[in-house]
């Protein structure tokens, strides 16, 4: 337990709430990802995303060479050679949505992952140190949430070349502020418990207390958030990209659709363009819904769905067997 | 009462805050009006017309902060100036041609969609496991999973192109002449058809997922089990108390989307053509047209906190807790 | 309290639900194609036509507005002339003739006898010159007039500074407004002029929405057997989807837009009465290598990058086979009559030829080094951006082909394609390396090639200009060009745009790629009478100077 605790110092004269907690924490943490592993939706949603990383990152081998390449070709309906047929360009579908999943899902990822990040920091800042911070923070989340999406998005994808790294930095722009918002609620609700006042009292450092005792104790609603702020992500990413303003440049899910759009597929009638970039975005997103649902089930028993149609207020059925 | 006090002192000063950055932002972008609207129209003028054009639309460039304080005056005033990507139109005309249009798509769908979400909600909740909890939830977050343009344009291809079922664009038949009768009233609400409905699809699953949840929590306090202990018939206790308490995240959600309706829907304008204030939005921030933007972001922003302020006024009556705070 | 709230929320939804299905039954037949819209008989049927770049229209028909609504400069207002680029002739309009003077520093049009604006009141010399006066002092140009005189009611006399020819299409072009109304504006910039009165077929505003407006019968038109039309109904549109649309189900009679495949998805829907003609008179696109760029400065280069490029994949990938790829004279179909036969012949520089761009570039001390990429002659690697704005993705198409192209020489290029503001922004400053960019389309080349060899425009990098924006200059087109404009005999000038076209063909100051198709497609559904490539009275374009001949020639389909 003290093993990870390099400070000799400290180490005394935490050891009594130092050990409880960090034991409280890191079992919340294992019983968290096992309960996890356990539940039908998270299993079937993190395997929907691993088929995805997997396809992604098997694009090249399985796709070699530029799948952007201009030929006279023309369209063509799915067949042997081409799996889900060529677009107007003479382009594979099925190369151009997997090499499309590698841009769409590390923009996604990222965003959705440095997002979250700051709202944390935001949140948990705020709701620690409380009074004239805390104000302030709030005054930015708030101005921040105001702010209407879609005009701050071609703003700042004004300034900034355009790239992948342009579409990253103006999602979390954007995106930060509501979860900031929910990190500040849920910090400020186990801010006031017993153990944290504890720790205050043994005179621990704030960024201690909020990494160690607040942080896990929040993790589901952390992970939430985190899951939810890549849908979100991934959808903005998707929704620039349609219109334009993104990187048109990259192969990605949603200039795939761009380009189905501009090219009239599906006024031609050639659903095989415009499906597929769909139909991956709504999977990845359901997928990471799945894991949502999973972890809202597993920190309230009360979700689990019943085996068989019951009343309401029946009794809420628990994991009958108990952690070792 | 002082909680609301100190709301409405919070969302004057965010207010503030908001038009500031409404005012700052645009004009850190490069480039200036005149030029982006020629290039958008490729349109080929002689550099004296240019600066003519320049002078006439009085985007000739000056200090900013004069221009702040003229800004902040002429919004006391509700002189919102002409919008320079269709002038001389003042901008209050731009704006409130559109902006009825918008109001009457968002408002629609949101509460077609919040009523029958949480209906469903708090009928899944009632029968745990049962039929609606097992199916709707999923199939509903799966579609609304869907990237909203690939919904619109799917409905579009579907329903229009190939069934001809729904009419496919504009808010009314062209040529109708707009009046309060009974034949343009169901004409715009057939034209409130396919949009209402992709938007609705989209955010359904949403609105019941929230409703269940709280539902099933609101479901195991003490009271219920202390209602149905009494004799009270299920139906009473399911809308009588459990949803009335259900209600009130539902409550402060819908208040922040009514406040973010008055954006408009980009993509559903773009997709059926409804004329409507997002798309001009878009079209303001990419041909800098500030006046325009300005008057927007204004009304978008004193929209969410008006409304937000109304949604504090209704959950200061439905929830008292909130009152002695 | 609740049960009351949701009761009549299932009332409410129950409610819309009928609401849904009453209208979904009624609204199929009485969805109309637009023509037999709330105003009566078959012969009152309106010419509807859809806008795809406005999204919602605003009420403001000042012509001097450069977003005016729709169908102001075109049914509303009128011009003394109307120059035809599909047939290349020029149509007497509210001027019946016209005499240049000897000198070329003269220039006299007799007005029509009997034209009245839409109220009433006849057209004189006066409105002419007020005309001329507001387009100079609120949007600039006609520096080169000296003065304006109005002999009397129907004559019009302009005197030069010095001699321009291109002048007769400048003014004859202007739109003409009426001077007992404009004279009396304060600021008649700022006017919104929501009842415009003008001399035009179609000026009375009627139902104006932000989604449609329409324009009703000039009670007072000078030419009234030709006003058969019950008048013009505008469609908004946001983007080209939702135009293509209302075009294929049939809303619409004549659209201007872009459609991918149009045969096939238009045409075919309808193959008795629907038509496209997209003939090759829109302006020329080309891709221009900033020549202030050591690279670019040479010649050699030039024509060797525009050996590399496949015009054929171009216009059959890019641009859907609509456009026609260029030759060595860089004019479009716009000036078949001025193209220069030899000039086509001797052509070597525009087509494909992947081994002769090759020679040229070692040539000129471009060579490959081990790995087959191009390097400068002080060793480092020839690569370069090619720019675009992103909203026009056939160019961004044709952007991404090049750079295919460009490959196959050992050259790497990225295309470069943000928003066209901040491309054109590069453009303006110099500080770009090559881009896709359009050009000017006047009546004569003249202004095409000013543009692009003429030193009148040319900046130095950093200072903004509005033309030629590759900053190349060439002395020896300077005194073509002026002798051009100097000279009103016509065979002179064809021998000076010959010399002109010769060289261009030298000196390759850009690469030529495609002549732009002019876009339209029309139905005969409801109204014949259309131009076709047989009979090109005018061009197909709602938006262009030869709109109100189509306008005055429609008639209902019987």
């Amino acid at each position: 337990m003290s093993q990870n605790d390099t400070n000799p110092q400290t180490a005394v004269a935490e050891d009594p709430t130092d050990e409880s907690a960090v034991n409280r924490a890191r079992v919340n943490t294992t019983r968290l990802l096992r309960t996890l592993l356990r539940n039908g939706k998270a299993v079937a949603g993190l395997s929907i995303i691993l088929v995805f990383i997997i396809l992604a990152l098997l694009a090249p081998l399985l796709f070699p060479g530029d799948p952007s390449h201009i030929t006279s070709d023309g369209a063509s309906t799915p067949s042997l050679q081409h799996l889900l047929g060529t677009t107007t360009k003479g382009q594979d579908v099925l190369g151009l949505t997997l090499w499309g999943a590698r841009s769409s899902l590390f923009v996604g990822f990222a965003a959705g992952i440095f997002s979250t990040i700051v709202g944390v920091l935001v949140g948990l800042s705020g709701a620690y140190f409380g009074r004239g911070l805390d104000e302030v923070l709030s005054l930015v989340t708030n101005v921040f949430l105001l702010v209407p999406g879609l005009p701050l998005l071609v703003i700042l994808a004004a300034f900034m070349p355009p790239g992948i790294g342009t579409v990253i930095v103006v999602l979390v722009i954007t995106g930060w502020a509501g979860s900031a918002r929910v990190m500040r609620s849920q910090a400020m609700s186990i801010r006031g418990k017993d153990y944290v006042a504890a720790a205050l009292v043994s005179g621990e450092r704030p960024l201690r207390i909020m990494v160690r005792e607040i942080l896990p104790n929040m993790a589901s609603v952390v992970m939430t958030t985190l899951l939810g702020c890549i849908i979100g992500s991934i959808g903005a990413q998707a929704g620039l990209e349609f219109l334009g303003l993104g990187d048109v440049n990259t192969i990605s899910w949603g200039t795939n659709l761009f380009w189905a759009t501009s090219d009239g597929s599906l006024m031609l009638g050639q659903w095989w363009i415009f499906v597929p970039s769909g139909l991956a975005i709504a999977l990845v997103a359901f997928a990471l819904a799945l894991c949502n649902y999973a972890v809202d089930e597993i920190t309230n028993p009360r979700l689990r769905r019943p085996k068989h149609a019951t009343k309401s207020t029946a009794a809420t059925t628990v994991a009958r067997k108990e952690e070792k | 009462m002082s909680f609301l006090l100190r709301r409405l002192g919070f969302y004057l000063l965010a207010f503030w805050a908001s038009i500031t950055l409404n005012f700052l932002l645009p004009r850190l972008m490069p480039g200036d009006p005149v030029t982006r609207m020629l290039s958008r129209s490729q349109q080929r003028l002689e550099p004296q017309q240019v600066e003519a054009l320049r002078t006439m639309m009085g985007v000739d460039g000056g200090p900013i902060i004069p221009e702040y304080f003229a800004y902040l005056g002429r919004i006391l005033t509700g002189d919102f100036g002409m919008s320079i990507s269709r002038f001389p139109t003042p901008v209050s005309e731009v704006i409130a041609s559109q902006l009825p249009w918008t109001l009457l798509l968002g408002l629609t769908s949101l509460i077609i969609a919040v009523i029958l979400g949480n209906l469903l909600g708090i009928l899944a909740a009632w029968r745990r496991g049962g039929f609606l909890d097992s199916v709707a939830p999923p199939l509903l977050v799966f579609i609304g999973s869907f990237p909203y343009f690939w919904l619109a344009m799917g409905a579009l291809y579907i329903f229009g192109i190939n069934m001809g079922v729904a009419p496919m664009s504009h808010a009314f038949s062209v040529g109708l002449v707009p009046g309060f009768n009974l034949v343009f009233i169901l004409d715009v609400a057939a034209h409130l058809i396919l949009p209402a409905l992709t938007i609705v699809l989209v955010s359904l699953g949403g609105w019941m997922l929230g409703m269940r949840n709280t539902m099933i929590a609101t479901n195991s306090e003490d009271y219920i089990l202390m209602a149905e202990a009494k004799g009270l018939r299920p139906h009473r206790i399911m809308l009588n108390y459990a949803a009335r308490n259900a209600m009130l995240p539902s409550v402060t959600s819908m208040g922040m989307s009514i406040g973010f309706i008055v954006g408009g829907a980009l993509l559903t304008e773009v997709v059926f053509a409804y004329p409507g204030v997002g798309y001009q939005l878009l079209g303001a921030v990419q041909g800098l047209d500030y006046p325009l933007m300005q008057g927007m972001f204004l009304t978008i922003t004193a929209a969410v906190l008006i409304a937000n302020f109304l949604v504090d006024l209704v959950y200061v009556r439905l929830d008292p807790r909130v009152r002695k705070g | 309290m609740i049960i009351k709230y949701l009761r009549s929320a299932h009332l409410a939804v129950a409610a819309t639900a009928v609401v849904g299905t009453l209208a979904l039954s009624g609204c199929v037949a009485s969805n109309p194609g637009g023509t037999e819209g709330g105003n009566g008989s078959a012969s009152a049927a309106f010419l509807t036509i859809p806008r795809e770049d406005m999204g919602t229209f605003s009420r403001n028909f000042n012509p001097f507005s450069p977003n005016a609504a729709p169908m102001t400069g075109q049914s509303i207002y009128e011009s003394m002339l109307v120059y035809n680029p599909a047939g290349g002739d020029t149509v007497p309009w509210l001027a019946t003739d016209w005499k240049v003077g000897k000198d070329g520093k003269s220039l006299t049009f007799n007005l029509r006898e009997n034209v009245k604006f839409s109220d009433g009141t006849p057209l004189t010399s006066k409105d002419v010159k007020l005309s001329v006066e507001l387009q100079k002092k609120l949007l600039g140009g006609y520096d080169y007039v000296q003065s304006i005189k109005t002999p009397d009611e129907s004559t019009v006399e302009f005197t030069f500074k010095k001699a321009f020819t291109p002048a007769l299409y400048e003014l004859g072009q202007q739109v003409i407004v009426p001077a007992h109304i404009w004279s009396k504006f304060k600021k008649p910039g700022n006017e919104e002029n929501p009842k415009p009165v003008g001399t035009g077929p179609y000026t009375e505003v009627a139902n104006f929405q932000a989604q449609s407006f329409e324009l009703g019968k000039n009670p007072n038109y000078w030419q009234a057997d030709k006003q058969k039309l019950g008048g013009i109904r505008m469609l908004a549109f946001a983007g080209n989807d939702g135009a293509n649309l209302a075009a294929i189900s049939g809303d619409v009679d004549w659209t201007q837009t872009y459609m991918p495949d149009i045969q096939s998805t238009y045409v075919a829907k309808d193959p008795e009465h629907r038509h496209f003609w997209f003939p090759t008179t829109g302006a020329e696109i080309n891709w221009q290598l900033n020549t202030t760029k050591k690279d670019f400065s040479d010649v050699r280069v030039r024509k060797a990058l525009s050996m590399a490029v496949d015009r054929e994949q171009v216009t059959k990938v890019g641009m859907s086979g609509y456009a026609k790829p260029a030759d060595c004279t860089g004019l479009s179909g716009n000036y078949d009559k001025w193209r220069d036969a030899a000039v086509v012949e001797k052509c070597d520089w525009t087509k494909r030829d992947v081994e002769g761009a090759k020679k040229l570039l070692d040539e000129a001390g471009y060579k490959e080094n081990a790995k087959g990429q191009r390097t400068t002659p002080s060793g480092k690697a020839f690569t370069f951006d090619i720019s675009v704005g992103s909203s026009s993705t056939d160019w961004l198409s044709v952007a991404n082909i090049i750079a295919q192209n460009l490959q196959d020489v050992g050259i790497k290029a990225t295309v470069d394609s943000p928003d066209w503001a901040s491309v054109t922004a590069g453009y303006e400053t110099g500080e770009f390396d090559t881009g896709i960019v359009w050009t000017a389309n006047a009546p004569t080349p003249y202004q095409y090639y000013l543009n692009l060899m003429g030193s009148q425009n040319v900046k130095p990098v950093g200072k903004q200009t509005f033309d030629n924006y590759h900053r190349f200059s060439d002395k020896k087109a300077d005194e073509l060009l002026s002798k051009f404009v100097s000279t009103s005999d016509e065979g002179e000038q064809k021998q000076v745009v010959n010399d002109l076209q010769a060289r261009y063909s030298e000196l390759a100051p850009v690469v030529p790629l495609f002549a732009g198709p002019e876009w339209g497609a029309y139905t005969t559904e409801h109204f014949v009478g259309w131009p076709t490539e047989e009979n090109p009275y005018a061009t197909l374009s709602n938006r262009a100077p030869t709109t109100v001949l189509v306008l005055t020639s429609l008639e209902p389909a019987n």
